[in-house]
């Protein structure tokens, strides 16, 4: 999906953005004016972490809300996994206190300072409204780890749009920082 | 992970083969309740890894509807009805063919006009959602002598990762599949396409793929 093109006058290549899926427990950090997408967001939730000034930013799609309560099968939540190649499909970005601190270290190898990094959350959603008895409250569960790790890590949160009992997709602008929120039967909304 | 992880190739085609009856009650479920002559292909039955199971369904951020329904009995855990959105207007449109045939008007059935009495669709699906899950439990109880109840169903009509989220989640820290039966079912021309997710607890899909075994044993000896 690579869309770069010359410019006819000057023949200079302009820069343009490519659009990167991130799949449920995956996460992603660029310094390019890339778009990255997460699409149908139900109990998982999306942070984006974001450098204001140097527009370097990372993106993880959160599945669960503690690494310490949950038994991975092939390593612990991917600690060990120091490969840069497998970045994308690191564990560590399947459990929100790995995940969150795996984007911060993402952003901050590639130049960014901690102080400028901001952060948007997104998803934790009771997709089933009337299954509260049984249903786990995930979604709640996740939303609240982000918080708790996100004030720890002393990272500002800018935008929010969580909770509910709808599904969301979400695209974010690395080139501003934007962050769309999209669900079905819904306005697009930014944040 | 693939079907043979969890079941081995005798086991996965005698469970293809009690999905198939309950596809057949399932078809004479369907013909009594909307009032025409519904046939069913035989379907289609895989054994899933959780987090490519959104994938098998479509594309993951287009409107689906999604009937959850939990089990208990001897086997535990969870059970969706899954209706894409095109084949969810051919579902209602027939629903209210057969309800306005009961009051005495007739309307053709080709034509699958969307306009769905207001409440209608979520109570028709849920209800279909229901009446399947009890004919596939039948089957299952018939072969397998396994007792299994479904609760009281709910519905959400979303993107269908989005709904399928928290089973997904639940499962992923363990070895764990998801059975999938899609189902298409046969009205002259038109297709309907269904599918039934079957996620069993942790502990659960160990008595379904033992009770399965069994009842193939009794059989082959039988």
């Amino acid at each position: 999906m690579k869309d770069e093109s010359r410019n006819e006058k000057t023949g200079i290549r302009d820069r343009k953005s490519e659009v990167l899926q991130v799949r449920m427990g995956e996460g992603i950090v660029t310094g390019e004016p890339h778009i990255i997408s997460s699409l149908g967001l139900g109990s998982c939730v999306v942070v984006t972490l974001y450098d204001i000034y140097l527009r370097i930013g990372g993106l993880a799609h959160i599945m669960l809300p503690d690494s310490s309560q949950i038994r991975m099968r092939n390593d612990d939540c991917g600690m060990r996994n120091n490969n840069p190649k497998s970045e994308i499909r690191n564990r560590r970005y399947q459990c929100a206190d790995t995940a969150i601190v795996a984007l911060l270290e993402g952003l901050q190898r590639k130049g960014a300072m901690r102080q400028d990094i901001v952060a948007k959350i997104v998803g934790g959603a009771r997709m089933f409204s009337d299954y509260e008895s049984v249903s786990t409250g995930i979604g709640e569960q996740n939303i609240a780890s982000v918080r708790n790790i996100l004030k720890r890590e002393r990272i500002s949160v800018l935008g929010e749009h969580v909770g509910g009992h709808h599904g969301r997709s979400v695209e974010f602008h690395l080139s501003s920082g934007r962050l769309i929120v999209k669900a079905i039967g819904k306005a697009d909304r930014e944040i | 992970m693939d079907d043979k992880e969890m079941l081995s190739e005798e086991q996965l085609d005698f469970l293809r083969e009690m999905m198939n009856i309950g596809a057949g009650n399932a078809a004479t479920a369907l013909s009594q309740m909307l009032h025409c002559e519904m046939n069913v292909e035989i379907p289609v039955v895989h054994v899933l890894a959780p987090r490519e199971t959104p994938s098998v369904l479509g594309d993951p951020s287009l409107p689906t509807a999604c009937v959850r329904m939990g089990m208990v009995g001897d086997v535990t855990g969870e059970l969706y009805f899954v209706v894409p959105d095109e084949d969810k207007v051919k579902l209602i449109h027939l629903t209210e063919r057969a309800m306005l045939r009961g009051i005495g008007v007739s309307s053709p059935i080709h034509r699958f006009s969307a306009s769905p009495l207001p409440g209608l669709d979520l109570s028709v699906l849920t209800e279909i959602g229901n009446i399947l899950a009890g004919v596939y439990f039948t089957a299952i109880h018939d072969f397998c002598k396994l007792n299994i109840c479904h609760s009281v169903p709910t519905i959400a009509i979303d993107m269908i990762q989005s709904l399928l989220d928290e089973p997904i989640v639940a499962l992923s820290s363990e070895v764990q599949g998801i059975i999938l039966i899609e189902n298409r079912f046969v009205l002259g021309e038109n297709h309907i396409r269904t599918f039934l997710l079957v996620v069993p607890a942790v502990q659960s899909m160990k008595v379904l793929v033992d009770s399965i075994e069994q009842a193939r044993m009794a059989c082959s000896e039988g």
